[in-house]
């Protein structure tokens, strides 16, 4: 008689690739994490709270309910921001639980219609390949530049896009050339002066296209502080947004890339939160596979915030005098993700004559979470206003480590806020070097 | 999300939802209320017909009067911390949540006091007050997440309740809607020892049976003016228990005198918030002081002449107040790391006379040994309030059972020692047969009498606090 293999199964979760039930056992539904999460402190409603998520994601495997419309409302409503990772006692992994769930829905619940077509377009055929976003961010150039902006604007084509596409419409920051291109025929770009350390950098897909400042300035910040830095031509996107929002296999495709892409690599140095909670999570999601278990480990344990990376190999403080006022937003993704809170402190408190002014709830979620903002508008909207909530009113500059942070901060400053600049922690850092070379 | 898209026949959800005007006023849908079906306390778990989400004191009203109009079983809940399962719908009652009614709508300085709604969390008021120089002074270990109403609904108690004293001694008016859905208010302005009966003595800490308060007057403290932590931990757990005596004995009043033993030590150590405690001792005991600054010095000094007199290995007192923080987060996160440590956990609440500290810990061991299941103890030494931790697994079948037989038997060494069944955690669904360990039928009796004056038809919160029917007192008195 022939074996027959049977996929292994966990409750009503039937599909494969089954979330880590280890996970959820170590919830005893004390609700610490309450309070905390930005989900339920705009909503009050438990099944929008860590703990009741972890609850409901349970009771699937426990045959109390099935993989349905109604159980995707509050796990598709999680903005993965992890804040209830920091106040769990028991360190559940709400994260990594709601996303491997998602997986399960989405293999439960396929996209159809236009969602599906909005969702190839944008996971399968735009992130996973630097040169289409590229030419969109040209085409974004193109937008900004020819005036067509202009038309959108006046001609009211505007007032038929969603109020939330248009708010981000307005802070869309001007397009300009990636890194990736800039130095496309340099091997190595070469630290100045003496050479202290070698580090790759991964410029992240977005950041590349939207903040190529900010990643321009990660590289003379680097360089400025001896490190020579080479940019892996094969790197591709972390798959943060694949593995957010359920699409895992995608996400693991994305991840063997950049295992591959940066094996030869030391350290590998990375300004945005996100890819960077990403990227030392590949371990995690291959721990099982005899393949690629120890190759995910070694590739994570080189993964380094760019913040935490200088204040441990050393930095030299810039010296020149900046006269400003400024306020220090904690990425989700920084500190609850990755525990990194007080080097990126360190860094803006070495440069003399900045002011820093802590904002309450500084780790509150902003509501950007990668694509939340674009999938859960409303949600993300009032999560947003009660950060802003937070933040100083007499500062200039609103400093963070992460791009989704960067768009949904500069919304909030614009509806909510008195004039102040949203700005990358590296920008910073670097108009204070580049003041001292003029002076 | 608009009222008028709401997919149900159920007149009840459709009338219920008519008289809420907030955001998403009412869950139905059983994906939503999963949430719902139990608190802290697990092992027994209900789904609620629905949860309303009122805003105003009017709202809440409304809905109790519809459920007593329409005897629909119906209960109060705040962030679902309890420890007990008094928040859990047994009945498949309509959960009111005070969750939206969390606004801080007085701070009388002047008077020492500040009126809040009942789903305020309690640690915000302290974070609310502290830059003024005030505090609230209950602060139960979930007091970074569970609301004051439920903290006045379980009479709850804290670290900190040794010297200052539990939520009652804390509240000095309420306003509260019976169960017809008549609004009253009981305190006279929250002036303490009003004339007549002390109606606000009788509803704190009647675990949501009598009315579900609405507005509570709470009295706030000024900070002291000096405070000093000491660790010390000790290889013997008879050395810590027998320090807590003598640090008493001694005279002095520690604001808090907490204890956590081996097991408890492995949770935490484990856990979110570890500070590196020594995992081979037996115990150890945090010990804070406050007061008027001179003097402080000198109780420390004794404390620590105390605990060298018992063999103390190490002991320190915080040098920063990150370094205190710390040892206080790990402490208070001390239940929940026990998910660290073990799938399941079901917490104790027995209190003893304190001289009988050695004696109930051997019980407790001999209990653990007796059902094969480990037992963690974190408790409030200072007050004798003991928190025994029964570790187990759900789903080993058969454990769950065991567990509640080992902390059952814990709570009868309790009782048989001269102590009682519950000091915070309040008896909910629990306790409920416990009672007998400490009351005869008459005086339960002489109880269940008194919330039929509030509750005659038993439709608010069924099913706790007393035993169940069937062995039982309720069906006698029929």
């Amino acid at each position: 008689m022939e074996m027959q293999t049977k996929t292994p199964v966990l409750g009503n979760y039937i599909y494969p690739d089954l979330p880590d039930a280890s996970k959820w056992a170590d919830c005893v539904h004390c609700g610490m994490c309450l309070e905390t999460c930005p989900t339920y402190n705009v909503t009050q409603q438990e099944q929008n709270s860590p703990r009741g998520r972890v609850h409901l994601m349970k009771s699937i495997a426990e045959g109390k309910t099935t993989l349905n419309e109604q159980m995707a409302k509050p796990i598709q409503a999680c903005i993965d921001c992890r804040a209830c990772t920091t106040a769990c006692p028991a360190d559940v992994q709400v994260g990594a639980l709601i996303e491997e769930v998602r997986g399960q829905l989405r293999q439960a619940m396929p996209l159809k219609g236009w969602k599906k077509m909005v969702n190839n377009l944008i996971l399968h055929q735009l992130f996973p390949h630097q040169n289409r976003l590229n030419r969109l961010g040209g085409f974004l150039k193109f937008y900004q530049k020819s005036g067509l902006q202009t038309v959108t604007r006046k001609t009211g084509l505007i007032k038929i896009m969603p109020d939330h596409l248009v708010d981000l419409e307005s802070v869309m920051p001007e397009i300009k050339k990636p890194v990736r291109k800039r130095y496309k025929d340099m091997k190595v770009i070469p630290a100045k002066g003496e050479m202290k350390n070698e580090v790759a950098f991964m410029t992240g897909c977005v950041m590349d296209v939207m903040f190529t400042e900010a990643n321009q300035a990660t590289i003379n910040v680097l360089t400025r502080n001896g490190n020579n830095v080479t940019i892996p031509e094969k790197q591709v996107c972390c798959g943060a947004l694949h593995f957010h929002t359920g699409e895992r296999e995608k996400g693991k495709e994305l991840a063997k890339q950049n295992i591959i892409a940066f094996e030869e690599a030391g350290t590998i140095v990375i300004n945005s939160a996100g890819c960077g909670c990403m990227l030392k999570e590949y371990e995690e999601i291959f721990h099982d596979d005899p393949e690629w278990a120890d190759r995910a480990k070694a590739f994570s344990r080189k993964v380094q915030d760019i913040s935490k990376y200088l204040v441990d190999t050393g930095y030299v403080a810039p010296k020149s005098k900046v006269n400003v006022k400024l306020t220090y937003h904690d990425a989700c993704h920084l500190a609850h993700g990755q525990g990194i809170r007080k080097e990126p402190r360190e860094l803006i408190q070495s440069i003399p004559g900045v002011e820093l002014i802590e904002m309450e709830n500084s780790d509150r979620c902003c509501g950007s979470g990668g694509v939340y903002n674009v999938l859960q508008p409303d949600l993300a909207g009032a999560v947003l206003k009660q950060k802003m909530e937070f933040v100083p009113d007499d500062v200039e500059l609103v400093v963070m480590g992460n791009p989704g942070c960067m768009l949904q901060m500069s919304m909030g400053v614009k509806k909510y806020g008195n004039g102040q600049r949203v700005i990358h922690i590296m920008e910073l850092m670097d108009q204070a070097y580049q003041k001292e070379e003029v002076e | 999300m608009n009222k008028s898209v709401l997919h149900t026949d159920d007149p009840h959800i459709l009338c219920l939802a008519k008289l809420l005007n907030g955001f998403q006023p009412i869950l139905f849908e059983k994906e939503d209320l999963i949430a719902y079906d139990c608190d802290g306390f697990t092992l027994h778990r209900h789904l609620p017909k629905a949860v309303v989400f009122p805003e105003t004191t009017e709202e809440v009203a409304a809905v109790v009067k519809y459920c007593h109009t329409h005897q629909l079983p119906f209960l109060a809940r705040g962030a679902g911390t309890g420890l007990s399962g008094g928040a859990i719908p047994l009945n498949g009652e309509v959960v009111i949540s005070l969750a939206r009614m969390r606004k801080l709508l007085e701070v009388d300085l002047e008077n020492r006091r500040a009126v809040i709604q009942p789903g305020y969390v309690n640690l915000k008021l302290t974070n609310q007050i502290a830059n003024k120089g005030y505090y609230y002074a209950p602060d139960p270990s979930s007091q970074y997440c569970c609301t004051i109403g439920g903290n006045v609904a379980e009479n709850a108690g804290g670290a900190h309740c040794l010297k200052y004293g539990v939520t009652t001694n804390h509240i000095l008016g309420l306003e509260v809607v019976l169960p017809n859905g008549e609004i009253v208010e009981f305190g006279t302005n929250g002036i303490s020892d009003s004339p007549g009966y002390d109606l606000v003595g009788l509803f704190t800490g009647s675990e949501g049976t009598l009315g579900i308060t609405t507005k509570i007057i709470v009295r706030i403290l000024k900070n002291p003016e000096g405070k000093k932590t000491v660790l010390a931990y000790f290889d013997k757990v008879e050395d810590g228990s027998q320090a807590v005596s003598d640090i008493i004995s001694a005279g002095i009043v520690p604001a808090a005198l907490e204890m956590m033993d081996q097991t408890a030590i492995e949770g935490v150590e484990n856990g979110g918030y570890p500070v590196g405690h020594p995992r081979d001792i037996e115990a150890l005991l945090l010990i804070e002081v406050d007061g008027i600054e001179a003097g402080i010095d000198e109780q420390i000094e004794e404390i620590l002449t105390v605990c060298r007199a018992r063999n103390v290995r190490e002991v320190k007192v915080a040098q920063t107040e990150a370094e205190r923080k710390r040892w206080w987060d790990n402490r208070k996160t001390g239940f929940g790391a026990m998910g660290t440590i073990s799938p399941d956990y079901l917490v104790q609440d027995g209190v003893i006379p304190r001289g009988k500290l050695p004696q109930v810990l051997s019980r407790i061991r001999k209990i653990s040994q007796k059902y094969n299941l480990r037992i963690a103890n974190v408790f409030h030494a200072g007050d004798g309030n003991l928190h025994p931790l029964v570790l187990f697994d759900a789903n080993v079948p058969g454990e769950s059972e065991r567990a509640l037989k080992a902390g059952s038997e814990c709570l009868l060494a309790c009782a048989e020692l001269g102590g009682t069944i519950t000091g915070e955690h309040g008896v909910g669904i629990e306790k409920r047969e416990e009672m007998r360990y400490v009351f005869n039928d008459e005086e339960i009796i002489a109880q269940t009498n008194i919330r039929a004056v509030f509750n005659p038809d038993n439709l608010l919160n069924a099913g706790k606090l007393f035993p169940t029917p069937g062995k039982c007192i309720e069906v006698k008195q029929v």
